[in-house]
């Protein structure tokens, strides 16, 4: 039912076509496979995006936090990257020994392996399971519901919202990176986890394939996580998400839960983000702390801004347009503009000019690069689809204040 | 003999003496003393010496001390002598003018031993402790701080009598107490050492005290008569580990057989894939590996294992005690109980310092917070590019040093230019962004974000990445030390007057001015105020003028102590959200209260967890998030439309 939407149909036939192209090009050559990576990542940042859309451009809650949960999906796949890899060169090496290894003695030597980096030996408990993959990917999901769902809990019922929730979330974001950056966190500290591009059990398999199989699976992933927005927002769930962002108090004097759905929204959203973190870290090979500052987690709402709130496909498009593009110009791709007595080097100049042109789109375009698609399709389903917080009711209730 | 000698030399000498001053005189009546001085004879010369008072006479003292006299062979005067090659160049003991020279052999060189320039030492000390140069006499005390010694103690304790400057007399009589106690041999002189020693807090009587007190473990019983502070409870006072190791280094050693000393017995007992008849493959667990062992043992291959009380018995047997190295209890109790107080006392000082500490942190967080707090309360608007003003400000102050290089002055035209930069940054920004987003608060917020990113990119590529020196005037440069413990610097004291300045600016603005009337009104109604006459657009950008103007100033302040880099806004963005929120929006006295909870939390956190900063912040941020839940519109809470 839901594929017979247009705009699900033409975006999933989009994503399918850029794999497909991807894919073909790759094995014969024409691109590289940092490129293939990129696309990988990339659309992972699009599930982010997908997830960001649906908790503020839908439910109205500007969450500066979501990145974290990015993050925390990516520390909880990388420690059973990092675990399972060094666990197999320790094994390694204790096999010289004429006595064949007992687990005390594997376990210690990973703890040393992994944690000398921060002067210590020890494994923390927060490794416990780390050994387990099915475990791990669990946590990737589950922590992040885990922690957004007593955050959200907290939050929301003592009717925290507007900018103050925006605040909050980001200083619940720099906690939590500034945890990480201690040494004694577990978590080695600013080292972060690296070599997370080796897969424990394919090391037979080239990075070239590698890549190819991660886009795969993100591209898979971003379409299920499209599938899940898309049913998500339609019928009367949607509708009373639509509602709490366009007016709480009304939706709450209906009768409804407020609290229940921000809850359920923010909880499952931040779970797409942590399965998104895990599937994106394997490719970028490193996660550390700075990746979880709140200023990634403000990029995340960028993205979605630009692209276009409150409709799936604009915060797809914003993420991916400013990704791709912010790794052009700061790797260099875009020429320097020589003005005769100043060069401009876009490696300097890309995040003035994301700046203002986030700006610009705010104050004049607040629809996104989405409502471009709106000029073409000539605004003919204006009663169908997703009313974007533009043209609701929040609106004009915002211009009688 | 010694009548002849002094004839002699009366006559030989007299020519000499007459040209010579008081100085020569007095050295020449002890001539063979002092060309040949020994330990036992030389302290009544040095105290005539000293006795004579004569101004020229330490300089002759260190310089002898020093080798650097020697006596004319010719008419047995002496002269300050430095060698150059094969002669001797002369300056007279009166005043060091020149003299002549001397060949090699027709003088010689003083070489008082060791035990002589000690006493000189010592009777230099106290010509130093009475000079009448105060500057000479806190030299000599401070020389005597670093190298105390028992010798010096009644020179010093002669010259406090006669001591007039004030601060130069506690010095001493403090002095004399720390070298009492340390080398004292008089039991009751050394008690009211200590006991004067319990009123005190600085680190030199702490020093002194824990001197007293300092400890040796021994292992065993202890001597008959030896000062013993307490007998160690393994696991209580000192960890088994420890325990063990002390042991070791008796050579007690401990029972053990390791894990490593294990697995090298099994490789060595290792033959034809077996260990004692156990396949090798088998030994992957700790357990095979201790069962493998103990076969071992039992065929007497290797040592066997110790019984699991071994360690315990072994350290039963050794009690490990610490023995005070001063022999006297009554010594050693006193300081115990001056040192618990002088603890107790320094606690409280600690305390206090700790106060001055949040109260300058408060300072500041209330100087980047409160502009942030009156556009919020005004216009309903987060500015996240707040941050940026306050760098913009710290960079004003930059450049101007750069253009005008007197420190004060440039500080003098850097505060209100810092001001107006800020403030017309701020001015454009309200008209050019955030008035065309009026009521759409997460809006504006994120456009702010956008405006904040490209600040701070521009801003480093103009003045680059690297962090450029705002430097302070030397009038602020010190710190103000009340004792060892408390002190505060007075860049900090400076920023916690400005502070002060400004509440009492904006709390003149908001209650006795027109325009304050407008902020007030247009805060609690808009739409109302506006139908009053009162333009809301006009009164915004005052407001928003104000604010970013005094962070701004805030930013100058800041860069005085802190470095002044395009990311420095940046990181007191958050703090001063916090503030905000926790202070309650709008009001100049909730950010006040919140610039004081936030600043006192964070150094009370750290105080907790001195060695972490960076968890004292996860701690405070929690606390916040938490302390919302309590008071979602924080201490002050606003009244107004931004109130649901």
């Amino acid at each position: 039912m839901l594929i017979r939407k247009p705009s699900v149909l033409v975006f999933l036939a989009s994503l399918a076509l850029i794999t497909i192209v991807a894919t073909v090009l790759a094995q014969a050559g024409l691109v590289s496979t940092s490129f293939v990576k990129l696309l990988g990542k990339t659309l992972c940042l699009c599930i982010a995006a997908l997830a960001m859309d649906l908790v503020w451009g839908y439910t109205g809650i500007l969450s500066l936090g979501h990145f974290a949960f990015f993050g925390m999906g990516g520390y909880a796949i990388g420690m059973w990257l990092m675990w399972d890899r060094t666990e197999t060169i320790v094994t390694g090496t204790l096999a010289q020994s004429p006595l064949p290894p007992t687990p005390l003695e594997i376990e210690e030597a990973i703890g040393t392996q992994i944690f000398g980096v921060v002067g210590s030996s020890d494994v923390p408990w927060l490794w416990a399971f780390a050994g387990s993959l099915p475990l791990q990917l669990a946590f990737a999901v589950l922590v992040p519901g885990l922690i957004a769902l007593v955050f959200g809990w907290l939050a929301f019922r003592s009717r925290v919202t507007g900018v103050y929730l925006s605040i909050l979330t980001q200083a619940g974001t720099l906690a939590l990176s500034l945890w990480l950056f201690q040494n004694d966190s577990g978590l080695r500290g600013n080292n972060g986890l690296s070599g997370l591009q080796n897969i424990p059990g394919l090391e037979s398999v080239s990075q070239a394939v590698l890549s190819l199989w991660f886009l795969w699976a993100s591209a898979a992933a971003l379409a299920g996580a499209y599938l899940l927005a898309q049913w998500t927002v339609s019928g009367r769930f949607g509708s009373v998400l639509r509602g709490i962002r366009d007016d709480e108090a009304r939706v709450r004097f209906l009768g409804y839960e407020v609290e229940h759905y921000k809850l359920a929204v923010f909880t499952v959203t931040a779970m797409l983000c942590g399965l998104a973190g895990a599937l994106y870290y394997p490719q970028a090979g490193i996660v550390n702390p700075a990746e979880i500052a709140p200023i990634a987690s403000i990029y995340l709402a960028v993205w979605v801004a630009i692209g276009g709130r409150g409709r799936l496909y604009g915060a797809v498009i914003g993420a991916a347009v400013v990704s791709l593009a912010s790794s052009w110009f700061t790797g260099g791709g875009a020429p320097d503009i020589n003005l005769g007595f100043y060069v401009i080097k876009w490696t300097d100049w890309w995040l003035v000019l994301l700046g203002l042109s986030f700006v610009l789109v705010t104050l004049y375009a607040p629809k996104g690069l989405g409502g471009l698609v709106d000029l073409w399709t000539g605004r003919r389903s204006r009663n169908v689809g997703p009313m974007g917080p533009d043209v609701g009711a929040l609106r004009s209730k915002e211009e009688q204040a | 003999m010694r009548l002849i000698l002094a004839l002699v030399l009366m006559l030989t000498g007299l020519p000499a003496m007459a040209q010579n001053g008081p100085v020569q005189t007095l050295l020449q009546t002890y001539a063979d003393d002092i060309a040949k001085p020994s330990r036992r004879t030389i302290q009544p010369v040095l105290d005539d010496l000293a006795a004579s008072g004569l101004p020229a006479m330490p300089s002759f003292l260190e310089a002898w001390a020093d080798k650097g006299i020697v006596q004319r062979d010719e008419d047995g005067l002496f002269f300050y002598g430095t060698r150059e090659g094969d002669i001797y160049v002369l300056r007279s003991v009166e005043d060091g003018s020149d003299a002549g020279e001397v060949g090699r052999r027709e003088a010689s060189e003083l070489k008082p031993n060791a035990g002589v320039r000690r006493l000189i030492g010592t009777a230099l000390v106290q010509f130093q402790l009475n000079d009448p140069d105060p500057a000479r006499r806190r030299a000599a005390l401070e020389s005597l701080s670093r190298s105390p010694s028992a010798d010096l103690l009644e020179p010093l304790r002669a010259s406090i009598e006669g001591e007039e400057d004030p601060a130069l007399r506690a010095r001493k009589v403090a002095l004399d107490r720390l070298i009492t106690v340390r080398f004292g041999t008089d039991l009751d002189t050394r008690l009211a050492a200590i006991d004067w020693m319990s009123d005190q807090v600085s680190l030199e009587a702490r020093a002194a005290l824990n001197g007293l007190l300092t400890t040796d473990r021994i292992v065993g019983a202890p001597d008959a008569d030896a000062n013993v502070a307490r007998v160690l409870t393994v696991g209580d006072d000192i960890t088994e580990a420890d325990a063990l190791a002390l042991l070791a280094d008796e050579d007690i050693l401990p029972p053990e057989v390791t894990r490593a000393d294990r697995d090298a017995a099994l490789i060595a007992a290792l033959d034809n894939g077996e260990v004692a008849g156990t396949p090798v493959h088998t030994l992957n667990t700790e357990a095979a590996r201790w069962t493998a062992y103990e076969e071992l043992a039992a065929a007497g291959q290797v040592p066997a294992r110790p019984p699991e009380d071994a360690v315990a018995t072994l350290l039963a047997e050794n009690p490990i005690s610490e023995v005070y190295d001063e022999p006297d209890p009554t010594i050693t109790a006193a300081a115990e109980a001056a040192l618990a107080e002088v603890t107790s006392r320094v606690a409280r000082a600690q305390a206090a310092d700790l106060g001055l500490d949040a109260l300058s942190l408060a300072s500041i967080y209330f100087l980047a917070a409160i502009g942030l707090a009156i556009t919020f309360g005004v216009m309903g608007v987060i500015n996240m590019a707040h941050g940026e003003f306050i760098m913009l400000g710290a960079y004003t102050g930059y450049v101007v040093q750069q253009v005008v290089p007197d420190y004060t002055v440039s500080l003098i035209i850097a505060l209100p230019l810092a001001f107006v930069v800020a403030a017309a940054a701020g001015v454009a920004l309200e008209r050019l962004v955030i008035r065309h987003l009026a009521h759409r608060p997460l809006e504006t917020l994120l456009a702010t974000f956008g405006i904040s990113v490209a600040v701070q990119q521009i801003v480093k590529n103009v003045f680059g990445t690297q962090a450029v020196p705002l430097t302070s005037p030397d009038w602020l440069a010190g710190a103000w030390v009340v004792n060892d413990v408390i002190g505060i610097s007075y860049i900090r004291i400076g920023i916690f007057v400005l502070a002060l300045i400004f509440l009492g600016v904006l709390v003149y603005i908001l209650r006795r001015t027109r325009l304050g009337l407008e902020v007030r009104a247009v805060t609690q109604n808009p739409g109302m105020a506006a139908s009053l006459g009162i333009d809301p657009d006009r009164v915004g950008m005052a407001t928003f003028a104000l604010g970013s103007g005094i962070a701004g100033v805030a930013g100058v302040a800041i860069g005085l102590f802190a470095q002044v880099t395009s990311e420095m806004g940046a990181g007191y963005i958050v703090q001063s959200f916090m503030t905000v929120v926790v202070g309650g929006v709008g009001s100049v006295f909730g950010t006040l209260a919140g610039a004081g909870l936030i600043g006192g939390l964070q150094k009370g956190i750290e105080w907790l967890n001195p060695s972490n900063t960076l968890a004292a912040q996860t701690y405070m941020i929690l606390f916040i998030i938490l302390f919302i839940q309590v008071r979602p519109r924080g201490i002050v809470a606003q009244k107004g439309r931004h109130a649901q």
